[in-house]
């Protein structure tokens, strides 16, 4: 059966891996992410999220060559996105290694873009990012150019939008946990999954092991992880091991076996 | 440790004195991340050429199609570029060792269902049909690492334990042969579909061996090794 995915995802700002609270304070430099994601290629994750988080022509081909040399090296998906505005972004990624390309915020400005783009480079290659916050308790919004931006979309609603336009995953980050390590938004994954035929993987607020088998039992299909595994001792091989002690069907790497 | 780490990235690594007298064409057909299947071969040392040129396809001992996307585009772009008839002759004729990988599998059948319906290469007795998502409402794509249950010993899968059977997928549609002796292996997603097939010189995988780290790299290093 299908197996849920530990999904590290490395956010970068030009070419650095770097982490913030909430998309905005508390910036933390975090490193080399080719080097950084050798590591983790050998703990056995199932893929790699990586994000440009201020995206300019400059930075974008940086992006492009760290995909490039990851992708000689470590081989499993790669999903990467920021800034990705025209079909020739989305094969420039393709072209560098990336398996599937995110689209965020042209996904909001251009509605016919995601079911172009799906058209031209298949509804695998891709991943619709949505980046949401509550505007006022409970009355979440979708935002775009890295959460500057509010729109009027609800991310539920939204999500099904791009389902119909053929993306072939959702990838959802609650812009208000992200970085606080206080468990993800399990209610709108339920609410999410219980509507969505795509796969979802789940963004923002993982602090500790129970968070991730609280997303998967709500219905994630996988979990993108990033202060948990660049600030804390846990690593991707304790995770498997709890959560396949917790009964939840993730892969267990040879180096988690030996 | 991140040393310790880096050795253990490289154990797949062939030194090049070892290097076998392998070269395998990869089949350019415009369509997908081909560059991922040359970086794999060529991380185990095998040498490897993408190309739609029928001498260097020629001179290739192993054949390998790859393939993303939809699969009536992909035989409407291998037929633009008369790849069939040319690989045909080197599979059927010449008995060169074949891998197909994904839609590169999917394109063998006779028949596929996707965006409509259309003619495939017609290799194999087969048509390709959407996964079902059954009454769990399973998410489609198929998208993830799942188990293989073989059905018999093949040498691409030498050496590889069964419990390290586990690859990468994703894709929403499958082959369904005619003829079950065909089928290697089958994965269960809501219920078993073919996730390899295998016959005479041929094999391949609905999973992609590129993308699927170690396990991927040794079905991708038998298939070099594999004289059938």
């Amino acid at each position: 059966m299908l197996k849920k995915r530990i999904i590290p995802k490395f956010l970068l700002c030009d070419g650095r891996l770097v982490k913030y609270r909430q998309f905005f304070s508390d910036e933390r430099q975090a490193g080399n992410p080719v080097s950084t994601a050798k590591v983790y290629n050998d703990y056995g994750v199932d893929e790699f999220i990586v994000l440009d988080i201020i995206p300019s022509e400059d930075s974008k081909a940086k992006v492009r060559d760290i995909i490039k040399t990851m992708s000689e090296e470590i081989f499993m998906p790669f999903t990467v996105g920021g800034g990705v505005s025209s079909l020739d972004d989305v094969n420039a990624l393709l072209r560098a290694g990336a398996d599937k390309v995110s689209v965020n915020s042209q996904a909001v400005r251009d509605p016919s873009f995601v079911a172009d783009a799906a058209r031209s480079f298949g509804d695998q290659c891709m991943s619709v990012s949505i980046d949401y916050k509550e505007i006022s308790p409970g009355v979440p919004r979708v935002h775009i150019n890295g959460g500057r931006e509010k729109t009027n979309h609800n991310p539920v609603d939204w999500a099904l939008r791009m389902q119909d336009a053929n993306c072939g995953e959702i990838l959802l980050t609650s812009i208000d946990r992200d970085g606080m390590m206080s468990g993800y938004d399990s209610d709108m994954v339920a609410r999410l999954d219980e509507q969505l035929d795509i796969p979802l993987v789940v963004s923002g607020g993982c602090g500790g092991l129970q968070h991730c088998i609280d997303a998967f039992a709500a219905g994630a299909s996988a979990v993108a992880i990033s202060s948990l595994f660049l600030f804390t001792d846990h690593s991707p091989i304790k995770m498997r091991s709890h959560l396949v002690s917790n009964g939840i069907n993730v892969r267990a790497s040879k180096t988690s076996r030996n | 440790m991140l040393c310790a780490l880096g050795l253990r990235l490289d154990k797949n690594r062939v030194p090049a004195e070892n290097r076998w007298m392998t070269s395998v064409a990869i089949i350019d057909y415009g369509r997908g991340n081909v560059r991922s299947v040359f970086n794999a071969l060529d991380y185990i040392g095998v040498a490897a050429t993408i190309t739609d040129d029928p001498a260097v396809i020629d001179d290739a001992s192993h054949i390998l199609l790859p393939g993303v996307g939809a699969c009536g585009d992909a035989v409407a772009a291998l037929n633009s570029r008369g790849l069939p008839e040319i690989l045909h002759r080197q599979v059927f004729e010449k008995g060169k060792p074949f891998l197909g990988v994904c839609v590169g599998m999917q394109v063998l059948a006779a028949k596929s269902f996707e965006h409509g319906t259309h003619d495939g290469l017609g290799w194999l007795d087969a048509e390709v049909h959407r996964l079902d998502p059954g009454p769990d409402g399973l998410k489609i794509p198929h998208m993830g690492w799942n188990s293989l249950t073989p059905s018999r010993a093949h040498p691409v899968f030498d050496g590889i334990k069964t419990e390290d059977l586990v690859f990468y997928f994703v894709h929403s549609f499958a082959v369904t042969p005619s003829d079950p002796d065909k089928v290697l292996t089958t994965s269960d997603y809501g219920k078993p579909f073919v996730s390899a097939l295998a016959w005479d010189n041929v094999i391949t995988t609905q999973f992609h061996p590129e993308k699927s780290q170690d396990s991927g790299l040794e079905v991708l290093t038998n298939f070099a090794r594999w004289v059938p």
